[in-house]
């Protein structure tokens, strides 16, 4: 049987679904968000309208949780409901885009030969060099579909995004300046980003070649182009399409959406992945 | 990555830090005040924020007058304080007993369980010292510094709020912060125990309380004033000042010290 590839922070972040938001506010100091809108008996208004920057554009501010509706869940724990096999979550896990984004459509991604033999050979390895697995940044994509929260702070000049994930950080540049012609090879790229009305668009190049988008290893390579589209249509929730354009492994641009909803009255945990690391030499 | 850090933990003081400017892209900073002649004006006046605050954003280097080390060409020495936090506190730390040892066992194993050297969470009082950039975004309730080293952040809420009785130990702490006229002062607790303040390996423990006055003097310097209370490890709180002054046209580079990494495994105390 191949052996499960999640560590822990997968672990409890794509597939113990339901037991994962109540281990956050039993840990970690909660403390209220404020300028929550509220329905009348006090609980968040989900669709509520998307809170402003003082420019007036919408503010993509706050703890987004992906999601996570695609691959299906497993049940919560309960005496009706023993653990779950490792055959049952891996099902679910592999149906999830964060595990394969192919999974998203009928004829799964539009590989070039070279790519689907890249994608092939990860799958053989049993994902055994995903990042993820020895501690290294997810990249963009794999950060939009973890498990773990990401925080987003907007700034007039630039959107940080902090991820509970492997402490990750990315930074969105919204100063108007321009890509850069031949940035340094970044795990996360370079990104720049302008409104197009209430939609933030971000441009991204600059990669790192043969990134992973997903588990199985989808590739990026260093000639992508990516452009994010993020839309709040509301105060609870975060639409993300994500178009990759990378000629050397997809035969064309292809487009996904993640959605995310808010988090409130909690915050991102510390997570060190490589403290006390002990598995990577037993990966294979 | 730029730089395996992690050889630093069998070499004794080459802690370096390539320069920037060639490897990152430029791109001119907003809002720099200039001198008749155009060259930024350091000693301007603090920017502030829409609610009148000192703004301390910006990117902020800890000046050294190190030389740098001559088998490294092109590479930034290191402050005195990465290297001893209380490299100019009179009289030393105020060591208990215990404490003391530690330092002695940790300088005599070549940092080889320095967090440094095997890519792990500085903390955040050596954060400030490392000779890489820092970056502060500062928002209404919120003050964010983003490192350099590994892509790391830290939080300090702003809005108010008090620090938690029992928080989950972490290596940055819980820190909120306040303003007492234009000093952000920012208490920090829930730390891990046994942490690194410096590469000479002086402690902090679970028990400590950190107070940072962040005070951004002018435009181009900021002064950050450290208090350490941990009376595990040591007899009375003691006090030091670090300085940072800003960077300007450059940004934060990729430096991800997991990244091929080959050294831990060789590590040796010996």
């Amino acid at each position: 049987m191949p052996i499960p590839l999640y560590r822990c922070r997968c672990f409890a972040g794509l597939v113990l679904i339901a037991a994962a938001p109540a281990l956050v506010l039993a840990q970690w100091p909660s403390y209220p968000t404020q300028g929550v809108p509220r329905t009348p008996d006090g609980k968040p208004n989900m669709s509520a309208p998307a809170p402003k920057a003082s420019d007036g554009k919408p503010d993509l501010t706050g703890i987004w949780q992906n999601d996570r509706t695609v691959g299906g869940t497993v049940a919560a724990r309960s005496s009706a409901n023993p653990p779950p096999t490792n055959e049952a979550l891996l099902a679910v896990a592999r149906r999830s885009p964060f595990w394969n984004l192919g999974s998203q459509f009928p004829d799964g991604l539009p590989f070039t030969p070279w790519a689907a033999e890249v994608h092939r050979q990860r799958v053989a390895d049993n994902s055994k060099d995903n990042p993820d697995a020895h501690c290294l940044p997810m990249g963009i994509m794999q950060f939009h579909n973890h498990g773990e929260p990401r925080k987003m702070i907007q700034t007039p000049q630039v959107i940080v995004i902090l991820y509970e994930a492997n402490a990750g950080l990315r930074q969105i540049f919204t100063d108007g300046r321009p890509l850069p012609k031949d940035a340094d090879p970044w795990w996360y790229g370079y990104s720049t980003g302008h409104w197009d009305g209430d939609t933030l668009v971000v441009e991204t190049a600059g990669f790192r070649d043969l990134g992973w988008l997903d588990v199985e290893g989808s590739p990026l390579t260093s000639g992508a182009h990516v452009t994010e589209r993020y839309h709040r249509p509301d105060f609870g929730h975060l639409d993300i399409s994500v178009t990759i354009d990378d000629p050397k492994a997809y035969t064309k641009p292809w487009t996904v959406t993640v959605h995310q909803h808010i988090m409130v009255d909690t915050e991102i945990y510390e997570f060190v992945c490589q403290e006390n690391e002990q598995d990577a030499p037993h990966l294979k | 990555m730029r730089l395996p850090i992690a050889v630093l933990g069998t070499m004794i003081l080459p802690f370096l830090l390539c320069p920037l400017s060639a490897q990152w892209i430029h791109y001119p900073t907003a809002g720099v005040p200039r001198t008749a002649d155009g060259k930024p004006d350091l000693a301007a006046a603090c920017p502030r924020t829409a609610d009148g605050k000192p703004d301390f954003s910006g990117l902020w280097i800890i000046p050294t007058a190190r030389e740098p080390n001559p088998n490294f060409p092109g590479c930034a020495a290191v402050a005195d304080e990465f290297i001893n936090i209380a490299a100019h506190l009179k009289g030393g730390l105020p060591y208990q007993p215990w404490a003391a040892a530690l330092v002695k066992t940790r300088q005599s194993e070549q940092r080889v369980n320095d967090p440094m050297s095997r890519c792990i969470p500085l903390g955040p009082i050596r954060l400030h010292t490392w000779n890489g950039p820092r970056k502060f975004a500062q928002t209404a309730g919120l003050l964010i510094i983003m490192n350099e080293l590994d892509t790391s952040f830290r939080q300090i809420y702003t809005d108010g709020r008090p620090l938690p009785m029992d928080p989950n130990p972490s290596w940055n702490g819980y820190s909120s912060g306040n303003w007492e006229g234009d000093t952000l002062v920012v208490h920090t607790n829930g730390l891990r125990d046994h942490t690194w303040l410096d590469a000479t390996g002086n402690p902090m423990t679970e028990a400590a309380k950190i107070t940072e006055r962040f005070r951004r003097i002018n435009f181009g310097n900021m002064e950050i004033e450290i208090t350490v209370d941990d009376p595990k490890a040591y007899t009375k709180p003691w006090t030091v000042k670090i300085a940072q002054v800003i960077q300007l046209d450059t940004d934060l580079l990729d430096f991800v010290c997991g990244d091929n990494e080959k050294d831990i495994s060789h590590l040796s105390s010996k």
